[in-house]
């Protein structure tokens, strides 16, 4: 476990001074990051231009529900970009018979090999906007809060990689170009509402199959709302370690199946 | 003496499926797949002892790669035994992938972006080299393959020849006691093959390192491999000594011959050697393909100079290629057994 840390340190450290290296590039990529991030509030704002409340959130309310919900994102974007062209570069390509070859187990390296730097800028974009809506929202923000948010953002950040692990681990079975990832990615931004807006269908489904709401909506909701919620925010971190162990074992039986196949 | 690398009976099976053209082929493809058995590696057995170079040739497809992506550990055989250094490969991936080094001519297992250098570092902490043994390792690497010049640059910007050595250098650092490499000299020019080469002997000889290798280049295995084993079809069809392969297999003798004119080479053809094979090249110009065993070379030249006027005769040398070439095409080994 120690080793894997270390060598995490280090992976990040090398690719961050190659992606620094092009600087122009880098800044591009940084900028275009935050003018999407910004795009995504602005619909906040133009909603709340015409009504006070929604079903009982207030403007600020939301708009920390958003805040929160850069923080997992942003962490799920920096190092999901490997597993977005997986089928391309890793099967197709055959670079996972190097991954093979390596005395560190495949998951380690596909997930660290690379990483999109530049969505960390979203990070402090949410952090910011926590920041100022709990000042709005007269809450009270300290140590335990802040470590509460930081503990909910790894584990949403673990629900993403689980549940985009499961996805990405199909092309293990079938070589053809499988259509399932960009739809569910779309579903991503569904966590960052309220829950209580959808239908129930739609509340089951990002709570108990595709567990998109306790990656953002709860852990920040057991915040602003207390009570309600607490119970939802405390069970986050077992979500997490229970999607991330189904999503190793189905990732495992995908690299064995690949060991016998060899497509 | 045990081998470091022991196959016994090994078999490896791919199952595809026909691919239907257009698009009425492909909804059909969805519903109903008409699968296919190949055998791509077919019962197999070999023993490689430590310190041993062995050249493992065959054309494409004859199931080198997959017997190569066996014994590394990536796939799984269908039947059979494998054990390397101690370890089924397979099955005690993470351990034994310390005890080898691969090295794929066609892919780099370095990171493209960052320097070489970086790579190696990051190679280094991968494998749990220590930073003296790094430090010396390198310096004999740099000895050879001259790796220095281009440490801090980035992998895209390096020549093939120069990734290769990186490559080989990487493959190396945590000295392993086994290394395999998939065609390490495609693709190079002479200057690189001779260093990487020079390498590889130095290698073998100074730290043991037991070597398998697959090429297209016959030359490799002449100038590294004391042993040779030949595959095709998935089946193994020699594993010998080069020697004993030529001895074997390069029996055939060719001669050219260009006769004064047209009624000597009249006089030639009337003649009707026997046990030569005549085949006319063009107007006056004839090869005469023999067995050495039946007759000698000086012989042949007797009798046709002794019975038509000659202008010239040229004796060719057969090379290994030609010898391999004839194995690939089929049906050697069973007349040679005849």
């Amino acid at each position: 476990m120690g080793r894997y840390l270390s060598l995490l340190g280090h992976y990040f450290v090398q690719y961050a001074k190659v992606r620094l290296a092009y600087r122009g590039d880098f800044l591009i990529s940084v900028a275009t990051t935050l003018a999407a991030t910004l795009f995504g509030i602005t619909v906040v704002f133009l909603i709340f231009g015409r009504v006070k409340q929604l079903l009982g959130w207030t403007f600020y309310e939301i708009l920390f529900l958003y805040g929160f919900s850069l923080l997992p994102m942003s962490l799920f974007s920096t190092i999901s970009l490997n597993l977005y062209y997986f089928n391309e570069t890793y099967i197709v390509q055959g670079k996972f018979d190097r991954v093979l070859l390596r005395p560190l187990h495949s998951l380690f390296q596909i997930l660290f090999e690379q990483f999109r730097l530049e969505s960390l800028s979203d990070t402090v974009l949410g952090l910011f906007l926590i920041s100022v809506c709990a000042a709005k929202l007269n809450l009270p923000l300290g140590f335990v809060e802040w470590l509460f948010l930081g503990l909910a953002a790894v584990c949403g950040c673990i629900i993403y990689v689980a549940i985009f692990l499961m996805l990405t681990a199909v092309a293990f079975w079938m070589e053809d170009r499988v259509g399932i990832i960009p739809p569910v990615f779309n579903m991503l931004t569904f966590g960052r509402y309220p829950l209580d807006i959808y239908n129930g269908f739609v509340r089951f489904l990002l709570s108990w199959i595709v567990p998109f709401g306790f990656a953002s909506f709860y852990p920040a909701a057991a915040l602003l709302k207390g009570e309600t919620y607490h119970f939802y925010g405390l069970i986050t971190p077992l979500v997490a370690a229970v999607f991330l162990t189904l999503a190793i074992l189905v990732w495992n039986r995908g690299v064995r199946n690949y060991s016998s196949t060899g497509s | 003496m045990p081998g470091i690398i022991e196959v016994d009976d090994l078999v490896k099976e791919f199952r595809t499926f026909e691919r239907r053209e257009g698009l009425i082929g492909a909804l059909t493809n969805l519903f109903h797949r008409d699968y296919r058995t190949v055998r791509a590696v077919d019962r197999i057995t070999f023993v490689i002892k430590p310190g041993e170079m062995v050249g493992y040739i065959g054309p494409n497809g004859a199931g080198k790669s997959t017997t190569i992506k066996m014994l590394t550990g990536i796939l799984v055989p269908t039947s059979g035994y494998i054990r390397a250094s101690g370890y089924i490969p397979w099955k005690q991936r993470s351990e034994y992938t310390k005890t080898i080094g691969v090295v794929f001519g066609q892919r780099t297992q370095l990171w493209w972006d960052i320097a070489v250098v970086e790579s190696f570092q990051l190679l280094r902490r991968i494998y749990g080299v220590s930073d003296s043994d790094y430090k010396a390792r390198m310096k004999r690497f740099d000895e050879v393959l001259e790796l220095g010049r281009y440490l801090h640059t980035p992998v895209r910007k390096l020549s093939l020849g120069e990734r290769m050595r990186c490559d080989a250098a990487a493959a190396l650092l945590h000295n392993p006691p086994v290394l395999f490499l998939d065609e390490p000299t495609i693709g190079l020019d002479i200057v690189a093959k001779e260093n990487i080469r020079a390498f590889l002997k130095q290698v073998n000889q100074e730290f043991g390192t037991t070597i398998l290798l697959t090429t297209h280049d016959l030359s490799d295995i002449e100038e590294l491999c004391q042993r040779l084993m030949i595959i095709d079809h998935g089946r193994l069809l020699f594993d010998g000594r080069l020697e004993e392969l030529k001895h074997r297999l390069w029996r055939e003798s060719t001669i050219k011959v260009d006769f004064r004119d047209r009624e000597q080479a009249q006089r030639f053809e009337a003649l009707s050697l026997p046990h030569i094979k005549t085949e006319k090249l063009g107007e006056l110009t004839y090869r005469l393909t023999f067995d050495r065993e039946e007759r000698s070379t000086a012989d042949v030249i007797r009798q046709v100079v002794l019975n038509a006027d000659v202008l010239d005769i040229a004796i060719e040398e057969q090379s290994i290629e030609e010898v391999v070439k004839r194995i690939y095409l089929g049906g050697v080994f069973e007349a040679a057994a005849r």
